[in-house]
């Protein structure tokens, strides 16, 4: 038996072509007769549409045509609403142009077609459109206030749901407690900023009847599915292909943005191919952001620092509309408790409109804010208490013994939240010994010492992953004796190409390079829901897996009718099925394969059917829990505000690890992104709704130069969950970073009373920060 | 974004109130104006040209005179849109006299949308400030060359 494959730390299948400059990204598209769009979009962030006037537009050189809402027909209707709520009173979503209303800078007006690209931009500036603008709501508290303007007129107020979760008693708990503290906390808005912006071609072929899209989404079968519904074709005449994809983090799953609609529409009408690319400065207002949370929480602890009961009270700043449901606030509250034994809890969340562009779920989608929160209330009872901050942590930890753990609270899958396995001491000592915790203070002292400021940060956090409903993959054993899976989880760089290649080559003993992997086609496989949520590894992989059993089973039937053994003495290894202990007696899998399919005679019944090719889905029962602990020490300039990261540990526990490489890639893409999000990225808006920080001048991006080299450890506890064993991994970097930095910051700037309550941390509010608390010296 | 600010005009105050009420003075001193078109009394067609960074943006739209008093104060409102989003504003000025000359005292809030919003607004303060001093420069050359 020759090495395993699953955990093999190998460089990636789909690199050769991406680093060669040979993948296909949706911009590198090119069909016989394309032609280009463009959008125009509300400059206003709250305004009537009175009227507009397309006609010098239309008669511009090269134009082919002009859509407002009037012309889309039965597809002006607001775009499908996803994940219906019952505490979701309003579910409202945006047309595909705005008809009478714009809520949000950035919301589509009209749609150009022209026969290229730079025409149609032209052509946007002819159109005259009559606004008056209308009240305008921009911060989320003012949005929330009695009396505020609506985003929506047919609403009481901008409140479009108010949701509770309990356990326990949390009052009762509260009034015994011997210490209660409360805070404040804000998390500001972000955008995910994948390094593709989005993208769609579209191609209709009308003596077929056959609609063709490119699309950069993180789901192209539920858009193949949408779309089959609303062009009135069938589902098999409806082709979806999300090519490379540079990038998602969730921006990328919404089913639908208005172009994906805009851009097959224009393509069936003209019967010509139609490009629409997303501009840097459009990505800033069209596709969805996310973040803006203000918490009042409050916690209650013994004398011990033992936790007896946490309270959160939050808005949630839906945007304009609120196309994905309530999974950002749901997916925050129920990550609020993380790794700890909380017997009462309590979290009730009001979901807002505001003028601003929608949000949906980017990666950690809620969860940095559940830690972020949890995370400050344990360092101000610490504070508060004299108690150190990891050994408050260690007291409150669920033990390894106590799983599978109840916490008591509905998670985004609408089942109970049960973590399932895990040892949270053991990361945090990990985490601990790497990052020196025990040294710590006499080390920090030398700092001050030397007139620098210096602070360490440890956060915990549990990381929900794996949700269903399910997933599939087919795997086909070409004549060739090359392996072909198809799964419907598409990828945008996480490397499925290999771990599922990995997986297969597991089972069936082949080489992952010969294993070749076709995601985000419907063509090649149409059933499935998307890449999100930490799930692709967990719920895809496991389909894999099942699939790749299946083919080997049948490759051992077909390959012992051929070698005159029984199934059950058939072996694979090496590309070869052989006769146990006898190796001579071999065949390699692609002649079992063209043996398989036999052109003339009898087939066996018990074949049931031709080819070594099998189907198989995974359906888990509920999610299952990552969970790991980042520790981090920051040194702050209290003269310029500036951060730097000195050094940043990752102790990261997700069950079984396919490939530690691409986890690594995994772990250190979420942190620099968390960093960024701590740190600089804020999307700044003014009184009026306008977009100030529409540019990666203003909005500001961590590069190489401020990421400082990551030290990640691995702890593996598989899950009971899935046969693999194995747990996502996607957004685990991100998710404690604010929290982290935000401690490691305090206690940096401990000598002047700094308290932080608020992300992200500028250079420019650090300074802010201490002067103020210069002042109250 | 709100800008103030104070000037001194070298001319009495009626000859400043007669300036400011002059579609011609308009014409001249209102920097980026390509078009200025009488469209009832107090009221006019505007076309203004306005670069900030490396968007240039051209905004068609109404000028009007309100709230007169003369000759110490008006209001003059300012509404376009073209397509680099738009523009809105509201300017208050008071003339009062100083010496032999007029002191003229101005605040006004301006809203800009759209493209020239999300792109230049780290400049826009600077640049409203800029070209409302070129606007009182040439004022105060028009009334002394008036003379």
């Amino acid at each position: 038996m020759s090495a395993s494959h699953i955990g093999a730390r190998i460089t990636r299948n789909e690199d050769p072509a991406l680093l060669r400059g040979r993948g296909l990204f949706v911009d590198d598209v090119r069909l016989p007769g394309m032609v280009g769009a463009a959008v125009l979009r509300s400059p206003h962030a709250h305004a009537r549409i009175n009227r507009i006037d397309a006609r010098p537009a239309r008669a511009a050189p090269g134009v082919l045509a002009v859509f407002t809402h009037a012309d889309l027909g039965e597809l002006g209707g607001p775009l499908p609403k996803l994940i219906p709520h019952p505490s979701l009173t309003y579910h409202k979503t945006q047309q595909p142009l705005a008809s009478a209303v714009a809520r949000y800078v950035g919301e589509p007006v009209a749609f150009v077609v022209a026969e290229d690209r730079y025409l149609a931009e032209d052509a946007i500036d002819l159109i005259a459109v009559d606004y008056t603008p209308l009240p305008v709501v921009e911060r989320l508290e003012d949005a929330a206030a009695p009396g505020a303007p609506l985003v929506h007129v047919d609403m009481p107020s901008n409140v479009c749901a108010h949701y509770t979760q309990r356990v326990g008693h949390i009052e009762r708990c509260f009034a015994g407690a011997a210490h209660r503290f409360r805070e404040r906390l804000v998390i500001d808005r972000g955008t995910a900023s994948p390094l593709e912006a989005r993208g769609i071609v579209a191609s209709w072929r009308p003596q077929t009847q056959q609609l063709e899209i490119w699309d950069s989404t993180q789901a192209p079968i539920p858009i193949r599915n949408g779309l089959a519904a609303m062009f009135g074709l069938p589902q098999a005449s409806v082709r979806v292909i999300a090519p490379d994809v540079g990038g998602g983090f969730g921006c990328k799953v919404m089913m639908f943005y208005p172009e994906e609609i805009l851009v097959p529409l224009a393509a069936q009408r003209l019967e010509r191919p139609v490009k629409w690319i997303e501009d840097r400065r459009e990505h800033f207002v069209a596709t969805n952001q996310e973040r803006e949370q203000i918490h009042e929480a409050e916690i209650a602890v013994d004398d011990d620092g033992r936790i007896l009961g946490v309270r959160t009270t939050f808005l949630y700043d839906a945007g304009a509309y609120c196309p994905y449901g309530l999974i950002v606030p749901i997916v925050a509250g129920t990550t609020l408790p993380g790794p700890y034994r909380i017997s009462h809890y309590h979290c009730e969340f009001r979901a807002i409109f505001t003028n601003k562009t929608p949000v949906s779920p980017y990666r950690g989608a809620g969860r940095p804010h559940g830690v972020f929160v949890m995370e400050r209330l344990l360092d101000r009872a610490a504070g508060e208490l004299g108690l150190d901050r990891a050994e408050i942590r260690r007291r409150n930890l669920i033990q390894p013994h106590e799983f599978p753990y109840d916490v008591g609270v509905i998670y985004q899958d609408n089942a109970p939240l049960q973590y399932d396995s895990g040892d949270y001491p053991r990361c945090l000592s990990r985490a601990a010994d790497m990052i020196g915790y025990a040294r710590w203070g006499a080390r920090q002292q030398d700092y001050r010492a030397a007139g620098r400021y210096l602070g360490l940060g440890v956060a915990c956090y549990v990381e929900g992953t794996g949700i269903g409903p399910y997933e599939g993959c087919r795997v086909t054993v070409e004549p060739s004796g090359k392996v072909f899976v198809a799964t419907g989880v598409g990828t945008q760089g996480q490397g499925h190409m290999t771990t599922f290649a990995q997986i297969v080559a597991e089972v069936l003993r082949v080489a992952p390079r010969d294993v070749s992997v076709r995601t985000g086609d419907t063509a090649a496989f149409g059933w499935g829901t998307g890449t999100f949520a930490s799930r692709a590894a967990v719920v895809a992989g496991t389909a894999v897996s099942l699939a790749a059993q299946a083919v080997r089973e049948k490759t051992r039937l077909v390959a012992a009718s051929l070698l005159e053994a029984r199934p059950d003495e058939i072996e694979l290894e090496h590309g070869q099925a052989f006769v146990r202990g006898a190796p001579a007696r071999s065949l390699s899998l692609g002649d079992v394969a063209a043996a398989s399919n036999p052109l003339r005679f009898a087939m066996p019944a018990d074949w049931e059917g031709p080819g070594l090719e099998a189907t198989r889905y995974f359906a888990p029962p509920r999610g299952t829990f990552s969970n790991g602990v980042h520790a981090c020490i920051v040194e702050v300039d209290p003269e310029t505000g500036m951060l730097r990261v000195r050094r940043y540990v990752v102790v990261h526990d997700c069950g079984r690890v396919l490939n530690p490489l691409i986890l690594d890639g995994q772990i250190h893409g979420g942190v620099a992104q968390g960093l960024g999000g701590a740190m600089w990225e804020k999307l700044v808006y003014d009184a009026q709704g306008q977009p100030l920080a529409t540019t990666l001048m203003d909005y500001l991006l961590p590069t190489s130069a401020e990421v400082p080299p990551l030290e990640v450890e691995h702890e593996e506890t598989p899950t009971p969950l899935n046969p693999l064993g194995v747990k996502g991994a996607g957004e685990a970097g991100v998710i404690p970073v604010a929290a982290a930095v935000a401690q490691a910051v305090e206690d940096a700037l401990q000598p002047f009373g700094v308290h932080i309550t608020e992300m992200p941390l500028s250079p420019n509010r650090v300074r802010q920060l201490v002067a103020e608390a210069r002042r109250s010296l | 974004m709100k800008l103030e600010g104070t000037n001194t005009l070298p001319a009495p105050v009626e000859t400043v109130w007669k300036t400011i009420n002059d579609p011609e003075a308009l014409r001249r001193c209102t920097p980026g104006l390509k078009e200025l078109k009488e469209v009832g009394p107090d009221t006019y067609q505007a076309t203004l040209q306005i670069g900030v960074a490396a968007v240039k943006g051209t905004y068609a739209g109404t000028l009007a005179i309100t709230d007169k008093r003369a000759p110490a104060h008006y209001k003059i409102s300012l509404d376009g849109s073209g397509g680099a989003g738009f523009m809105k504003g509201e300017g208050i000025v008071d003339l009062e006299p100083h010496g032999d000359g007029t002191l003229l005292k101005w605040a006004g809030d301006i809203q800009i949308g759209g493209l020239i919003a999300g792109v230049g607004q780290r400049m826009l303060g600077g640049i409203g400030k800029m070209l409302i001093g070129q606007f009182f420069k040439c004022l105060e050359d028009y009334v002394g060359g008036g003379e």
